[in-house]
């Protein structure tokens, strides 16, 4: 049996608004799972319903085998960290994370051996005595962290907890939570924007757009097998290009046809094309560093602006009046030269009316 | 051509800005307060002591203003803050009708004070509207009946501590709005997420609001009280359009009643300025505790 | 079953705390309409009425009219015995706000004498009669009308031009001793000023400004250039100079800048300190109470009319006319409120 279990969970705002709908998800215990999403497509309204800080319009949510919907942010024995951190600016550190313990109504040594316990995993020894107000923002980020592992929680929840800090800080941070998550092994949800802090963080990501979910897997499976258009659109950078091809049959050869090129497919889509897709249009879908360029290849296209990004270049071109961008090694290259594209076998092909992945 | 840039300076100095401010207050408000604390120690013959502060306690209704001043500072600041406190909990929680209900309970207080006399004084009269809704929404017969009143109740006849807490119930109508504001501007300035993590962490609704919002809010509630608080001490207008002088005595009404009688009694100037100095003492009082909290709130918020 | 029990819970209480700020206001208005007859029933009615319905015997043994009014428990009760037209017709107008001709109260009466019978009639009060008689009874009511709006607008002049002044220093300059500015102007408001009011007094004859309005714009100035200065230094804080500077880069010159590009910004600003000033001249009793002697503004008359019951409704109408300005400027500002003590 899972650990957390969501079934059907739909949340409706004013009997008018749905912010998510349909959600199922099941989560092994010890594991990380990122909730990523655009903003507004419903990630941390899952988590607040969670948490129990937002009610749930319909379905279930189970932890440890018992519903939790219905029972109060404190009777769910969760710990979080909030976007703002809210790190409470009136107590000290110490305070700061003994508050919990205290309501817990543990004994005084207790409380001060789990508080110096925490803080030396998080490294925040030296300020146990100062008021937030005289923290930085990366040193309030730990004391959240601190005051959320020290109630040793069934779940560790957190709410976009890196959105805050700049960019340095951000990924330094990033490591840390993994290795305190290594440390202490907590079930983990973490809820971002950020598409790199998802693929390196989590065991598993759910991609959520509009309310619902777009695809649940790992970082691989992710990007290389994304279900939907959504998701190769949303994760990579530079995104996935996209082409609007026809596929036809010649001579029992599938072929998939543009007005800039035609390619003979093989892939293992090629049975699903033949029965469902024949004459008609789909979406093949590249990621930039899929191309080959200058390697033999098929479509003739003009370098139109270069990108130096130091280990490889970003080229910008145009293929039938579609902006192209292509992860390339020819370090030389410069704006302007023509060039002649290919692309490998890694493509994905969607149907062009669900956006679906065709397999 | 550093001459002239010289003066060029001189008038372009941001001080000349305050020049105005600075001889306005020196003309209008230093003076006069200088004044009046100098006539507070010297006798109309000129002599030096403290012969006016022995007349104003000879003042047959000192003590009573005294009395009166401190019990209703007192409790009409409990009374409104418990109840400014709740409305702006309650306002803050964006309910249905939240914002009419905010525009309804603030109309108190915009309305100028004599408008404030007519319209409690129209209440207060034995005919007066006070007695008419309780007989026309059937209150008055079921206090009747419950032995608690006999016929129209006589309002203004009232007089010593019943006088006081009627003053205070119409005071508290008056300015509890702007109490509310300021507790509600504190609130909506609060960071929700405090109150959530509290509650995460283990805080009942009510743990959270005590342990968290009260503390983090404290700087707005300690303003809205000390602003209050010397405005209760202050306190005298209202008393004298509902009762007249001399029969609600407080000591900023004691100020009033002499300064008006100047033209008529010798020694109504020595009595007013003498009084003045209780407000001198009260307001540089709370005004060196309120520099100190919003210290802290300025420190807090670093 | 719960929540619904909470919430009804929670409306009570809100419909009781409007109730308890609607009533009494409800019942100001209804006494500012109301007639003399009207202010002497018992009890009163809470909405104001539009009319009275009047009846109308003929008592031929006497040869006169009785006039009777419906009152609040729909009884009709004897108010009046005539036999001439024109007394009546005063009678009506003084009495119960019902402005008629003689000769409509001669046609509609003669019904009552021709039938010999009691005829019934519903009369429109003339609405504002006591707005219109506020002004007229009240000896001085427009002129103290005048002084009020005449102090405010001074009041208005002095604060912004001398405040706003200390405001712009405190923004944008590099001046020292900004903290003891704003301890001084948080004393100098808190300072109650009938406290000051016998030197004040003093001072002012001296200068030939007591019983002016000049003289009172000035007192009232005391605690509002304080306050303009707050107000107007956290809007020049809030104008980034980047405006400004971006303004002068495309091209412009000072001038124009500032006229283009500070003034609109900080206008809402200059806006609602001018309503402070305002309101605080407007809603004054106490200084004007001390400083004036015959040039009294509307609120000073307000409440010197307190004392007279016999005029009680037209005083409820001046109370209105004092009410709404005021009313108005502290909703507009409501958002400003919280700034004034920060």
């Amino acid at each position: 049996m899972s650990y957390l279990k969501l079934e059907n969970v739909k949340k409706v705002y004013n009997n008018k608004v749905t912010a998510v709908d349909n959600f199922n998800l099941e989560i092994e215990k010890g594991e990380f799972i990122a909730f990523l999403g655009p903003s507004g497509c419903g990630k941390t309204t899952t988590l607040r319903m969670i948490a129990g800080l937002e009610s749930v319009t319909h379905g279930d949510i189970t932890l440890e085998g018992k519903s939790i919907v219905g029972l109060t942010p404190r009777e769910r024995g969760i710990s979080m960290i909030f976007q703002s951190y809210a790190v409470w600016p009136h107590m000290t550190v110490y305070e700061n994370v003994a508050y919990a313990l205290k309501l817990r109504k543990l004994k005084k040594a207790d409380i001060d051996e789990v508080v110096q316990d925490v803080a030396k995993t998080t490294d925040i020894v030296q300020y146990l005595n100062r008021y937030p107000s005289q923290l930085s923002g990366g040193q309030r980020q730990r004391v959240a962290v601190a005051r959320a592992i020290a109630v040793k929680p069934k779940l560790f929840l957190m709410d976009e907890p890196l959105s805050n800090l700049d960019a340095k800080l951000r990924v330094s941070m990033r490591t840390d939570l993994k290795r305190i998550h290594q440390n202490v092994k907590s079930t983990s949800i973490f809820v971002t924007h950020d598409q790199s802090e998802a693929l390196s963080l989590a065991d598993r990501i759910v991609v959520m757009n509009h309310g619902v979910i777009e695809q649940i897997g790992t970082a691989n499976e992710i990007y290389h097998e994304s279900e939907t258009m959504f998701i190769a659109k949303f994760i990579g950078s530079p995104a996935s290009n996209f082409f609007v091809v026809n596929v036809i049959l010649e001579d029992g050869e599938v072929y998939l046809v543009h007005d800039d090129f035609k390619v003979q497919f093989n892939g293992q889509e090629k049975d699903v094309l033949i029965k469902n897709y024949l004459d008609k249009s789909v979406v093949l879908s590249i990621r930039p560093e899929n191309f080959t360029v200058n390697k033999g290849g098929f479509i003739k296209a003009k370098a139109k602006i270069i990108e130096p990004q130091g280990s490889h270049i970003i080229i910008n071109t145009d293929i039938g009046g579609e902006e192209i961008k292509i992860v390339s090694d020819l370090l030389e290259l410069e704006s302007g030269e023509n060039i002649l594209l290919g692309f490998n076998d890694k493509v994905l092909l969607f149907d062009s009316e669900t956006e679906k992945r065709i397999k | 051509m550093l001459e002239k840039g010289h003066v060029k300076e001189i008038i372009k100095s941001p001080y000349l800005l305050l020049v105005p401010a600075l001889l306005f207050y020196l003309i209008f408000w230093f003076v006069p307060v200088a004044t009046s604390l100098y006539e507070s120690f010297t006798t109309i013959s000129g002599k030096v002591g403290l012969n006016n502060f022995i007349l104003v306690l000879q003042d047959s209704l000192f003590l009573d203003a005294f009395v009166n001043t401190l019990i209703f500072a007192l409790l009409s600041l409990l009374l409104q803050f418990a109840l400014a406190l709740g409305i702006a909990v309650l306002v803050n929680q964006n309910f249905k009708g939240s914002k009419l209900f905010l525009f309804v309970i603030l109309i108190p207080m915009a309305l100028p004070p004599s408008a404030i006399g007519i319209l409690w004084n129209t209440g207060l009269v034995e005919s007066g509207w006070i007695n008419s809704f309780l007989a026309t929404s059937g209150i008055q017969n079921v206090l009747e009946a419950l032995g608690i009143l006999k016929g129209p109740t006589l309002w203004k006849a009232v007089s010593g501590l019943e006088a006081v807490m009627t003053l205070i119930i119409i005071d508290t109508w008056t300015v509890m709005p702007s109490v509310m504001i300021i507790i509600l501007a504190g609130l909506q300035n609060f960071n929700e997420e405090y109150k959530e993590a509290a509650q995460i962490f283990g805080a009942t609704k009510w743990q959270a609001f005590r342990d968290v919002v009260i503390p983090i809010i404290k700087p707005s509630i300690v303003t809205a009280l000390l602003l209050r608080l010397i405005s209760g001490l202050q306190v005298w207008l209202i008393g004298v359009m509902l009762f007249g002088f001399n029969n609600v005595p407080f000591l900023v009404e004691r100020i009033v009643y002499y300064t008006d009688k100047v033209r008529t009694a010798t020694n109504s100037y020595k009595m007013a300025n003498a009084y003045s100095i209780f407000t001198l003492g009260h307001v540089f009082t709370v005004a060196f505790l309120f520099l100190r909290v919003t210290k802290d709130k300025k420190e807090g918020a670093k | 079953m719960e929540n619904i029990l909470k919430k009804t819970i929670l409306y009570l209480v809100i419909v009781f705390i409007s109730l308890s700020v609607l009533i009494p206001l409800s019942y100001l208005v209804t006494i500012s309409f109301s007639s003399q007859i009207e202010v002497n029933d018992y009890p009163k009615k809470m909405l104001p009425s539009l009319y009275h319905n009047i009846a109308i015997k003929w008592d031929a043994e006497n040869q006169n009219y009785i006039v009777m009014r419906e009152n609040n428990e729909g009884i009709f009760k004897e108010l009046y015995i005539s036999s001439k037209y024109d007394k009546i017709r005063d009678y009506m107008k003084t009495q119960l706000n019902i402005d008629m001709t003689t000769e409509r109260i001669e046609k509609d009466f003669n019904v009552a004498k021709d039938t010999g019978e009691i005829v019934e009639y519903k009369y429109y009060k003339s609405f504002f009669n006591n707005y219109i008689k506020f002004f007229t009874v009240f000896s001085g009511a427009e002129k103290a009308l005048i002084n009020s709006i005449k102090a405010a607008l001074i009041t208005i002049l002095i604060s912004m031009s001398i405040g706003g002044a200390v405001g712009y220093a405190l923004a944008r300059t590099s001046i020292k001793k900004k903290e003891a500015i704003r301890i001084g102007s948080l004393i100098v408001r808190m300072f109650p000023m009938v406290s000051i009011s016998v030197p004040m007094a003093v001072l002012l004859v001296r200068y030939g400004l007591f019983d002016s309005m000049l003289g009172l714009a000035i007192v009232y100035s005391i605690p509002n250039i304080g306050l303009t200065a707050a107000i107007t230094r956290s809007i020049f804080i809030g104008v980034s100079k980047e405006y400004e500077e971006a303004s002068l880069v495309f091209g412009a010159t000072e001038a124009q800048t500032f006229r283009k590009i500070t003034f609109p910004l900080v206008l809402p600003a200059f806006a609602a300190s001018s309503m402070y000033a305002f309101i605080t001249a407007w809603n004054d009793t106490a200084v004007s109470l001390l400083l004036t002697n015959k040039n009294e503004t509307l609120a000073l008359l307000i409440y010197k009319s307190i004392g007279g019951a016999s005029s009680i409704h037209y005083a409820a109408s001046g109370a209105i006319v004092l009410i709404l300005p005021a009313l108005v400027f502290t909703f507009l500002l409501k958002n400003y409120i919280t700034q004034m003590w920060g």
